[in-house]
Formats: structure tokens, C-alpha cells, sequence
């Protein structure tokens, strides 16, 4: 498998570089370059759009920034083009960083109209700001020289087809290091992103100012490449095409950028033509009719349900692009139904087809005898008169208690008396409202949840949060992102050093791994792992951290009998290594077997304190589980 | 002070537009945790099957039919768009539906009605009243500002009075339990979708005599109605109201003074600067996430 797609990357290589031999017709190689143009756009939206999940339909406004600054700067200033590309590039990352600081506390929906929104400020502003852009009349922009000679269409291919290369290599780079893993890690749940010491808001950050400042570089080789831009181009129809070449061609995944921008580059092209147009859609129509057959002679007629729309989609193409002349005035409908399809029928995009059709590559590194990484400086964690009031409802009432390194500390009470509340609150998902949380002497409460989680406070979640579309492997991997120094740079450069320290990573994952006996499932996404697994994987990622302090949200909630033994060993070994935790929980056979001390919570009030004896025999807690007995 | 007072009441009834518009994005944002990226579309197509039907029927028969017309296609969008969308969790799944259902729409009603903008005739004499020592109105502009909140009062009244409206009301509360007590929440969010659209719809044929009529005539409408349901707070019904009447009226002061070309600004940067600051809205409330 690892062989298979290094030969086929190395035959497209050979393939892009003999295009201009193979095929010497300006038209085509005119295609070419702007194929290779929207590939980097797509690559850099990947990023955002597939690691980080965020929708943006505002990217045409970077790629005419990227357009405007390149050019403005080659025609104006007379800047030499490669300083004139990377300006370019630098520009449009601004924008796109200063874009995100504004729209960092929204996602989904907001967030796809704040970048719409975003666009459309551009676009008004490149038409009305004459003075600078010409407004509606364009820029004319020359293609730069080369010892005095204009650079030809064929030697333009070849310096895009160079910079289409660098991008593939930095992004792939950057896709496969920590970065990456932290792109999917917000993705799928923030909050757990920010427990594990990431900075949700700066990395996404770094992902739209990634994404815009690869828009705003190919934005300025589209200007030079066509010698001339004009406002009309950079619309809200331009944004959706790289959209749509992001999830037609398959999120997370450089072929599938390629393939995206060579479809909707063709597009247009293909629509011009309507007796290909019509052949395509006979393929397309006779592919779906045979997964059709194909779900119906396994399933039955049931399948038929979720097979038969794509099918008549495709055969609703055929049969429309029979019955119309020009195609490219229903250019716009053809777009929504290829949207409407890739959504519901390809998620995983074209490439995401492939991949299930030929299999997909799945290597989990050999279990390495390196000694579990967990040992961590012990570190009191003291808590003095917290409180915690959600409008009128005080969930926390001035409660104290303090956390020796290396016990195990057991917080118990009835729902909704506070348990959960104090989790938050250490780990600075809440600010409390008074009171002061200390580790080893330093006050922590107030910070944010990735600072204080940096400083040796990890947790697990009451609702599993764990990053479901990721391995096992790499759920475990975000916890130890701490570790990794590398910035961009050194890891598009492929410094040796960030190759290694990965590699430590993936041994130092798979020891915890198999700490918590989930050695064996290292390579499975965590949302196929059955339910108790999820739980102990979520302690492998918080250990990551290398914590002082774990806090533990009700770990055995819901698991089985051995599921219960089970968790009670891995919890013994954790402790063995001078962890200290918090135990949350409701079976108190846990409770009584495992903790040193016990804290009970009732209304937010600390009722109770000391060893699983005293505790038990307190009258108050037997009031606060049973009630009093009626006098 | 004679010319800002013109503009003020230039500015109240294009915001009531607006309001009414956000006012049909919180009715399924409520239930569904979504809206429709299509709606500008929606209100596009409802004025141009309003001017098709008033040269039929009439100005005041066009209108229950343009709003049976926007119920129909509501429902349309969220059965194709939203519900699948909705069954697969995928976050943006439904946003790039209903941006397709949209952009399809758009390219029909480019086929059928042609691309160049038309005019809609005024129901009500476009000359305007005049008020004072000259303060000009036109008899549209008060059309405009009593439809728009008769829709959306009717539209609460149902919601209050009618037991289909407090199964709205109880979907948007808390799907979950509302299921459980035997309403039919897919119903209830299809419904929502309806009205939204049915909203716009009748939103688009009262701004179409004030404006030109044509595919793309909703776009930015829908994009500012977006920033003022952001603006207001997307559970506030208060909140679209102020939101349009600040919006509209802080357009017409910056086309006046700036430039129409930036007529558009002043709204996108309002709605950037409360996501920024205030992501619920000025009259949104904060709803504490639970871990």
C-alpha cells in the first residue's frame, strides 16, 4: 500500500512535468496552470475546512487580496515577483488571522457568515477603493521577466507547477505533525482540545491565516497568469467553487485537493462541451445505478431508500443535459445538485470512493518496551473557599479541600450537588465567582483551561469527549502535544529532529496505550471503540499530559462489572507512577476501595470529609444519600 | 435636521425588512438549530411569483398565494436540505445544502423570469405623502412597516394561542422532551421552515415596488438580515426589531453621507463587531454550556 501511492504520486510527477511535451497547446497548459493555481488554494482550505472543520465562504476575498497585493506591488512598486508572491502571502495571512481574532468565540453557521460577510466587505471595497485598485476597470499586471524575456505560458506552468509541489510537500508536512492533530482535535471537541493544553483559539487562528495566506499566494499567480485583474472575479460563486473542490475532492487529503481543483476547473470547460458533458453524466449515471444493483442484492430493497437519490440525481443530469442547448446557463444548478450529492453521498469525497473501493492503508507502529511516560512532579492542589453561582443557583458554596500528590481524593454527594461544577471550575472551564484554586503555590483559577491543563491538571469528561474521526494512536498523540517544540517552518523544511521526536511520540503513545490494555487498538478511530474503551482511552490522553493532578468525571459511569475490575487496576497501576486524582463517582465500591481521603458534597456545601470509613458512618452523608428517618 | 429625519423614516422601513427577515431565520434556528442560507433566494423567488400572480389575480389575491407558495418551498429545503443533513451530524452539511437548494433556485428563476431586474408595480399611488414642512413618505413605506410587524405578531399569536404553535414553542425548548410527550418534532421543524420562508417570501413582495425585482435581489438583503438577527440575538424577538430599524437606518445615513457604494458596510462590520464581542446579541441570552 505504502509503495503502491509513492508510485503513483512519482508517475503524476513525471506526468505534470512532460505536460507541456505532451501537450503543446497554450489553451491546455493555460487550464493546467490554473488547475495547479486552485490546487493550492484547496490545499491551504483543507487545512481549515477539513482539519479544523470551520466553514469558510468568504476564501475568494483572500485570493483577491492575494491577487490585488501581488499585483499592486509588481505594477506599483516595481517589486521583483517572487518578493512581490511571498507579500502577497504575508497580506492575505494577516487578514486572515485578524479574521479569525474577530470570529474565535463563534463556529458553524456563525462562522460561515462571518467569512461570507467578510467577502463580501472585499469585494465592495476593491470597487469602490479606486484610488488603489482601479475599482471596477482592473489592473493590468505583467508576467515577469527572466534575463530580459517575458516568460512564456509554458515556463509560467513550470513556476507554478514548482510552487503546486512546495505547497503539497509544506502542507502535507504540517497536515501529519501536531499541528495537524490539533486542527482535528478542536474539530471534533474544543473543549477536550483545551483540557489537553491546546489553545483552541490559537490554532485556529493558525489554520485560517495557513489557509489564507496559501489563497493569497495563489491569488497572486492567478494575477500574474491571466495579466490582468478585475473585482468580478473574487465573488461569493468563486468561494463556494473551492468549497465544493474541497468536499467533492475529499476533506483531509492532498490527492483529493488535486483532484477537487481539477474538477472544478473542468467544470466550466466540460459545460461548454455538452456532448462530453453528456457522456460524463452516463458514466456517472451507470456508476450509480451499479452500486444500486450492487446495495440491493446485498441489503434488499431497503437499501434502495438511501441508494436511489443519487441515482436519480445522476440520471436527472442525463437526461437535463439532453434537453438543453447551452449548458453553462444552468451552470449555477449544476453546481448545487454536485453539492447537494457530495454532501449527502460522497463525505468523504471522491477520494473518500477510492479509498473505500481499494482499501485503506491502516499501519499502527510495533509496541516499543519503552517504559510508560507518565511520572510526573508531585504537586499539592489546594482549594480554599470556592464558590460558584450560575444566576441565582450557588453551585459551589465556599468549599475547601486540598489534594495530596501521589492519593487518591474521592469526591462524592447526590446529583446535582456540585461534583461536576468542581471539575470545571479546577480545570478553568468556569471562573468561580469567589475563592482560590492553588497548584504547588501558584493560583490558578481564572486562566484559561489550556494553560491550567499545561500545568499538570488533566481530566476526563462525564460525557466522553474524545476525538472521534481520529485513531486511538492519535487521540493519545494530542495529549502529548506539549512535547513537540517544532514550529511551521522546521516542519515544512522536514527537519530531522521533528521526524524523531515523532517517532518517540508514537512509542511513548502505544506505552500508554498499553497501560491501559488498549495496546491491541491503537489504529481503530474512537468512535469505534466500544463504549468502556473510550473511557480508559480518555485516561491514556489525559496521562499524556504528564500530569500531577488527573481528575477522573465519573469513569466508571455506565461501564460493565469487568469493565469496573478492569478500571480499577489501570487506576491502581496510575497511581503507582505518583499521580494524584480526583475521583468522581458513583459506585462507592470504588469509591471505598480506592480513595485515601473522601470529599461528600451536598448542594454545593462540603458536608463531610475523611478516610472511606469515617465518611461511611457520617450521619450526614447517610441523610444526605437516604434522608432522615421521619422522627 | 429636516434631511436626518428623512432618512430616519427611509431608514424604519427597509429595517422592518430586515426584521422580518431575521424574524424568519429565529423561527427555525429555535426549533433546528439551523437556518436557511437560501433565504435570500426564498424571498427572491416569492416576489417574482408574486409579480407574476398580481398581473393574474391581482395585488391583494397574490398574497395568500405567495405565501402558500413560500410554506411549500420552506418545506422543500428542509425535507431535501436539512433533514439528511441532520441525520448525518455533519456540522456544515446543512449549510452547503441549503446554499445549493438556494443557488438552484436562483439559476431556475433566471430561466424562467430572465436574468435583467424587473419592476414590480406599486398596489398603493407612488406619490408620496407629504407630512410637515415636507417630509416625504411613501404610502409603500407604510405598507411595508405595517406588514412586516403584522407577520410577525400573527406569527406570535399563533405560536401563543394555537396548540400547533405551542408545539413549535416546545420543539424549540427542548426537542428531547417535547418528542417524548408526543409531538412530532420533524414536523414541527418543517413547519418552521415553511413559515420562515413564507416570511420571506412576502417580505420580498412587499420591498419589491421600493426596489427592482429580479434572481438576485435577495442576497444581500438575506446576508444583512443575518447580521441583524445576529445583532438582536438569534432567541430575541425584541432584538430583530431594534437590530433592523439600527441597520436600516445607519444604511441610509452612510449612502447619504459616504457613498451608496458602501450602503452595504456599516451592517457587515456591526455584525463583526458583536460576534467579536457579543456572539449572543444585544439581546441574546447566555446560555452556560454544560461539560
Amino acid at each position: 500500500m505504502f509503495q503502491r501511492t509513492h508510485i503513483l504520486w512519482a508517475l503524476l510527477a513525471v506526468g505534470a512535468l512532460a505536460l507541456p511535451f505532451a501537450v503543446p497547446i497554450p489553451y491546455y497548459l493555460h487550464l493546467a496552470i490554473i488547475v495547479g493555481i486552485y490546487a493550492i488554494v484547496l490545499l491551504g482550505m483543507d487545512l481549515l475546512v477539513g482539519y479544523t472543520g470551520q466553514v469558510s465562504l468568504g476564501h475568494a476575498a483572500f485570493f483577491g487580496i492575494g491577487a490585488y497585493a501581488g499585483g499592486l506591488l509588481m505594477t506599483k512598486l516595481g517589486v521583483p515577483f517572487g518578493v512581490a508572491l511571498l507579500a502577497a502571502a504575508v497580506v492575505a495571512a494577516v487578514f486572515g488571522a485578524l479574521l479569525a481574532a474577530a470570529a474565535l468565540r463563534v463556529s458553524g453557521p456563525y462562522l460561515a457568515m462571518v467569512t461570507l460577510a467578510f467577502g463580501t466587505i472585499v469585494q465592495i471595497l476593491i470597487n469602490e477603493m479606486d484610488w488603489l485598485t482601479m475599482g471596477p476597470i482592473g489592473l493590468a499586471v505583467d508576467k515577469p521577466r527572466l534575463f530580459g524575456e517575458k516568460l512564456g505560458t509554458t515556463q509560467y506552468y513550470y513556476v507554478v507547477l514548482g510552487f503546486v509541489a512546495l505547497v503539497l510537500v509544506c502542507t502535507n508536512r504540517w497536515a501529519t505533525s501536531h499541528f495537524g492533530r490539533a486542527f482535528e482535535a478542536l474539530r471534533d471537541s474544543p473543549i477536550a482540545t483545551e483540557c489537553m493544553g491546546i489553545s483552541v483559539a490559537r490554532y485556529k487562528a493558525i489554520a485560517f491565516a495557513l489557509s489564507a495566506a496559501l489563497a493569497g499566494l495563489a491569488g497572486s499567480l492567478y494575477a500574474v497568469s491571466e495579466e490582468y485583474i478585475s473585482p468580478n472575479t473574487y465573488t461569493f460563486e468563486l468561494s463556494l467553487l473551492f468549497l465544493l473542490g474541497v468536499i467533492f475532492g475529499g476533506r483531509k487529503s492532498r490527492a483529493g485537493s488535486l483532484l477537487g481543483a481539477t474538477v472544478i476547473v473542468m467544470l466550466p470547460t466540460l459545460l461548454d462541451s455538452t456532448v462530453l458533458f453528456r457522456w460524463l453524466a452516463a458514466c456517472a449515471t451507470a456508476g450509480a445505478l451499479y452500486f444500486c444493483v450492487r446495495s440491493v442484492r446485498s441489503d434488499g430493497l431497503v437499501a434502495l431508500r438511501s441508494v436511489l437519490p443519487p441515482l436519480l440525481i445522476t440520471a436527472g443530469l442525463l437526461v437535463f443535459s439532453f434537453q438543453v442547448q447551452n449548458l453553462n446557463e444552468h451552470r449555477l444548478s449544476i453546481f448545487g445538485l454536485l453539492i447537494l450529492l457530495a454532501v449527502f453521498y460522497l463525505p468523504d469525497g471522491l477520494m473518500g470512493m477510492f479509498r473505500t473501493v481499494g482499501g485503506r492503508p491502516m499501519a499502527a507502529p510495533a509496541l516499543a518496551s519503552t517504559a510508560a511516560p507518565v511520572g510526573a512532579t508531585p504537586k499539592v492542589l489546594s482549594i480554599l473557599d470556592i464558590t460558584m453561582r450560575f444566576g441565582g443557583l450557588t453551585a459551589l458554596n465556599a468549599v475547601s479541600l486540598e489534594v495530596q500528590p501521589g492519593s487518591i481524593h474521592g469526591l462524592i454527594g447526590p446529583n446535582g450537588s456540585g461534583k461536576s461544577t468542581m471539575m470545571n471550575v479546577l480545570t478553568g472551564v468556569y471562573t468561580p465567582n469567589a475563592g482560590s484554586v492553588t497548584l504547588a503555590g501558584r493560583q490558578i483559577q481564572g486562566g484559561r483551561p489550556h494553560g491550567i491543563a499545561s500545568q499538570g491538571i488533566a481530566r476526563t469528561f462525564q460525557n466522553v469527549q474524545l476525538f472521534w474521526e481520529m485513531t486511538a494512536l492519535q487521540n493519545v498523540k494530542v495529549g502529548l502535544h506539549h512535547d513537540f517544540g517544532t514550529n511551521l517552518l522546521a516542519l515544512a523544511l522536514g527537519a530531522r529532529a521533528s521526524r524523531v521526536r515523532e517517532s518517540q511520540a508514537d512509542a511513548q503513545a502505544m506505552a500508554l496505550l498499553a497501560l491501559v490494555g488498549l495496546a491491541d487498538e491503537a489504529g481503530t478511530d474512537a468512535r469505534d471503540l466500544p463504549y468502556g474503551k473510550q473511557r480508559l482511552l480518555e485516561i491514556a490522553r489525559a496521562l499524556a499530559l504528564k500530569p500531577s493532578i488527573l481528575l477522573l468525571d465519573e469513569p466508571a459511569a455506565g461501564l460493565t462489572g469487568p469493565d469496573v475490575a478492569a478500571l480499577v487496576q489501570v487506576l491502581r497501576k496510575v497511581k503507582d507512577f505518583g499521580v494524584a486524582m480526583v475521583l468522581i463517582e458513583h459506585h462507592m465500591d470504588m469509591v471505598m476501595a480506592l480513595c485515601d481521603v473522601v470529599t461528600v458534597l451536598d448542594f454545593g456545601q462540603k458536608i463531610s470529609e475523611g478516610n472511606a470509613q469515617q465518611v461511611r458512618d457520617d450521619p450526614r452523608v447517610v441523610s444526605a444519600y437516604l434522608g432522615t428517618a421521619a422522627a | 435636521m429636516q434631511i436626518v429625519l428623512q432618512l430616519c423614516i427611509s431608514g424604519v422601513s427597509l429595517g422592518m425588512i430586515y426584521a422580518v427577515i431575521a424574524f424568519g431565520y429565529q423561527l427555525t434556528y429555535v426549533t433546528s438549530k439551523t437556518l436557511n442560507f437560501g433565504q435570500g433566494e426564498a424571498l427572491a423567488l416569492g416576489a417574482l411569483v408574486g409579480l407574476s400572480l398580481s398581473s393574474w389575480i391581482g395585488y391583494w389575491a397574490m398574497l395568500p398565494m405567495v405565501l402558500l407558495f413560500g410554506l411549500a418551498q420552506g418545506a422543500l429545503v428542509e425535507r431535501l436540505g436539512v433533514r439528511p443533513a441532520l441525520k448525518t451530524r455533519s456540522e456544515f452539511g446543512w449549510i452547503m445544502a441549503t446554499i445549493a437548494i438556494g443557488i438552484i433556485g436562483k439559476n431556475m428563476a433566471e430561466t424562467i423570469w430572465g436574468k435583467d431586474d424587473l419592476k414590480f408595480p406599486s398596489p398603493l399611488p407612488e406619490t408620496p405623502i407629504i407630512f410637515g414642512d415636507g417630509l416625504r413618505v411613501m404610502p409603500m413605506e407604510i405598507l411595508v412597516l405595517v406588514g412586516a410587524l403584522a407577520m410577525m405578531l400573527l406569527i406570535e399569536l399563533l405560536s401563543r394561542r394555537t396548540l400547533v404553535g405551542k408545539a413549535v414553542v416546545a420543539t424549540a425548548d427542548d426537542r428531547e422532551a417535547a418528542s417524548l410527550m408526543g409531538i412530532n418534532t420533524g414536523s414541527m421543524i418543517t413547519l418552521s421552515y415553511g413559515l420562515s420562508s413564507a416570511v420571506a417570501a412576502l417580505a420580498g413582495v412587499l420591498v419589491a415596488p421600493l426596489t427592482l425585482t429580479g434572481a438576485s435581489m435577495g442576497v444581500s438583503l438575506a446576508l444583512k438580515a443575518f447580521a441583524v438577527a445576529i445583532i438582536g440575538g438569534l432567541n430575541s424577538g425584541m432584538g430583530v426589531i431594534v437590530g433592523g430599524l439600527l441597520l436600516g437606518i445607519a444604511e441610509q445615513f452612510t449612502a447619504f453621507y459616504l457613498s451608496t457604494g458602501y450602503k452595504d458596510v456599516p451592517g457587515l462590520l456591526m455584525l463583526l463587531a458583536v460576534l467579536a464581542i457579543r456572539p449572543t446579541g444585544l439581546f441574546g441570552k447566555t446560555v452556560i454550556k454544560k461539560v
